[in-house]
């Protein structure tokens, strides 16, 4: 009986639209070595648990002691030590700007993130979402939503024909729609998080409109209508739209006004080591515009030798006459701000080759070899210094 | 698992699993890589830590996770497979799990087993689906590389042994759905999912000498006798075992 009145609750909660100015939620009550009850949130944490022993023996995991105290740190100033000590952070290799949350604990964090948020106060948002899912336990409430609607369609099937097909698609829209209400949930609550923490609450929306811009980019440089900015979520959205996200989550802090310090300088420095390996990640895309923008932003303070060097990598590689020419310069540039890795000789020299300038392509690459007489290609760059 | 953009497993695959699975019947069980024999007391094996999964099936399809059940067929089932041990006919040691780095090679290749045995199951077992390089009358050529001899936890071991179950059991919502579907339409609503394989690879070669799958396995996993029950069918086949046990009670059905 209770499950046949939930069943006909899916149908009234269907759909609802969320509304833009929305109120900060109050801090849950911190529950500390919280442990699941009832079949169903067992099962879902037994199902993390064995998620997470995958994860823990991943070779995608990027274990270097500094930078996981470095992110695990910004989560404890965002959600306090009581409830941080409830979360493992594994940060993954993967260069896409995502985070993810499961029920038990564990969370991912995507270097692809880490290298697209400029201060602490950014990945604090992110991080406060995370963890937002995971205090209103929303994987669990997810997927009894999942298996009701899946009951509710199983039953009408048999039932009636006409009955089913008027509801399936009403009934698995609303699972979306449940979804996209779940996360408008965690971004409220992780905006809570961040305005309780030293950080300032505007900075959640920051991240959401450099998002549109690249995804604005990426298209621009595929020929492709951008989506980035849409209003409406489509039926199979998960999230809301980011024009959404970003309109509530500034809307709402301006409404906390709660200043602080995001912590940008912090954010480089303790990035730094790890930003030529996440730039070359990301040049590897085959993602021009997108790619081009992000170099942009990056290269707010300043282009850096690191950002001059990904950029000509990036020109290089798409591999236009001009871009050619455009690269040489830029690899120039960065040996003259003082990078120290000698691959950009070997860039300019390949660059400069394939722009009519045969001597002092040989040039850059005989000075690459100098510099790294081991390299794996040495004999095919002697080859062509050969020529 | 939530995202903060995207959820990579999405609401939708519960209604994705309200689908069929592969049809059963048509199902080779087992396969030998010819010419391959263990004579008995001869060789060192190795068993890899189980894969257990243990639960209910909504009334729409959807797994329910059951951390209860599936830790009690966890226990059921090491016993089941430690009593099995002294009747394969050689010695059988779970392995010592490593840390660090060699856990993330030893991770690397349990999840290749996995996408092995998987591949033999579809593109080997079911005829009709045999790929043009499987088809030879007799043939079983599949191999995970020379790179297991030098997996942690493998020094001095001859073979490495893995098992893996799944079970999802009917709930009284889906059983009902399954009656009243065959009763009023003479549709089939299947209910549950008791599928399991075990797998015995070459240490020194990499290669893989039995493997043993079926997707409709007896055995109640959550009582001793069905675990014991399930783990004689996970064995039937077993390379090498003593002539007499291969006699042994072969359950049929559930």
């Amino acid at each position: 009986m209770i499950r046949w009145l939930r069943l006909a609750g899916l149908l009234a909660a269907m759909m609802a639209t969320p509304s833009i100015a929305a109120p900060l939620p109050p801090l849950p009550t911190f529950t500390p070595a919280y442990e699941p009850t009832g079949v169903d949130e067992r099962g879902m944490w037994m199902e993390a648990d064995e998620a997470e022993r995958q994860m823990r023996d991943s070779a995608l995991v990027m274990r270097d002691p500094a930078l996981n105290a470095y992110v695990r740190s910004v989560l404890c100033r965002t959600v306090g030590d009581d409830r941080c000590r409830s979360v493992r952070i594994y940060i993954q290799h993967l260069p896409y700007f995502n985070a993810t949350m499961y029920p038990n604990g564990m969370m991912t964090v995507w270097s692809g993130l880490l290298l697209r948020v400029r201060d602490e106060a950014e990945l604090a948002a992110v991080l406060g979402h995370e963890f937002a899912h995971f205090e209103k336990r929303h994987t669990l409430d997810g997927f009894k939503r999942a298996r009701g609607a899946g009951d509710l369609l199983m039953w009408t099937s048999m039932v009636s024909p006409t009955v089913y097909s008027a509801m399936a698609v009403s009934t698995i829209g609303s699972l979306f729609a449940f979804s996209r209400a779940q996360e408008q949930e965690a971004d409220l609550l992780g905006l809570a998080y961040l305005t309780a923490s030293p950080y300032p609450a505007a900075s959640a929306a920051n991240i959401w409109d450099r998002i549109m811009a690249e995804e604005d980019a990426t298209a621009a440089g595929r020929k492709r209508k951008s989506t980035a900015r849409r209003y409406s979520a489509g039926f199979f959205a998960s999230h809301p739209t980011d024009v959404v996200r970003a309109t509530y989550l500034r809307e709402t802090a301006l409404k906390t006004n709660d200043p602080g310090d995001p912590a940008a300088v912090a954010f480089r420095t303790a990035l730094a080591p790890w930003m030529p390996t996440f730039l070359a990640d990301q040049i590897k895309l085959n993602d021009f515009g997108g790619s081009d923008y992000l170099l942009g932003q990056l290269a707010t303070d300043g282009w850096t030798p690191d950002l001059l060097y990904a950029r000509a990598e990036l020109y290089r590689l798409r591999g236009n006459p001009r871009d050619l020419m455009s690269a040489a310069q830029l690899y120039r540039e960065a040996i003259d701000k003082g990078l120290a890795d000698p691959e950009a000789e070997r860039g300019m020299g390949l660059a400069l080759l394939r722009s009519q300038q045969p001597e002092p392509g040989k040039a850059a690459l005989r000075r690459y070899l100098e510099r790294k007489p081991g390299a794996q290609d040495a004999t095919m760059i002697a080859t062509l210094i050969a020529q | 698992m939530r995202g903060f953009l995207r959820n990579t497993i999405g609401v939708l695959s519960s209604v994705a699993l309200m689908g069929a699975a592969l049809p059963a019947s048509a199902q080779e069980k087992t396969g030998n890589k010819p010419g391959f024999t263990l004579a008995p007391g001869s060789a060192r094996i190795v068993l890899m830590r189980p894969s257990i999964k243990v639960g209910e099936q909504s009334t729409g399809g959807l797994f329910e996770p059951n951390a209860d059940w599936t830790a009690q067929s966890r226990d059921n089932l090491n016993h089941a497979i430690a009593a099995m041990q002294g009747q394969l006919g050689n010695s059988v040691f779970d392995i010592v799990e490593p840390a660090g780095a060699d856990a993330a090679a030893l991770a690397e290749y349990q999840a290749l087993f996995a996408t092995i045995a998987d591949s033999v199951i579809v593109y080997q077992f079911f005829p009709g689906n045999r790929l043009p390089t499987k088809k030879r009358k007799g043939q079983f050529s599949w191999t995970m590389g020379s790179g297991v001899a030098s997996l942690p936890g493998l020094a001095g071991a001859d073979y490495a042994l893995f098992v893996t179950t799944e079970d999802q059991f009917g709930s009284t919502g889906r059983k009902v759905a399954q009656v009243f579907a065959a009763l009023a339409f003479g549709v089939s609503v299947p209910t549950g999912v008791h599928k399991g394989f075990a797998g015995l690879v070459d240490v020194k070669t990499g290669d893989l000498v039995w493997l043993n799958a079926d997707l409709q396995m007896g055995g109640d996993v959550r009582t001793d006798e069905g675990a014991q029950k399930r783990v004689t069918q996970l064995f039937e086949g077993f390379p090498g075992r003593p002539v007499v046990l291969a006699a042994a009670p072969a359950g049929a059905g559930k």
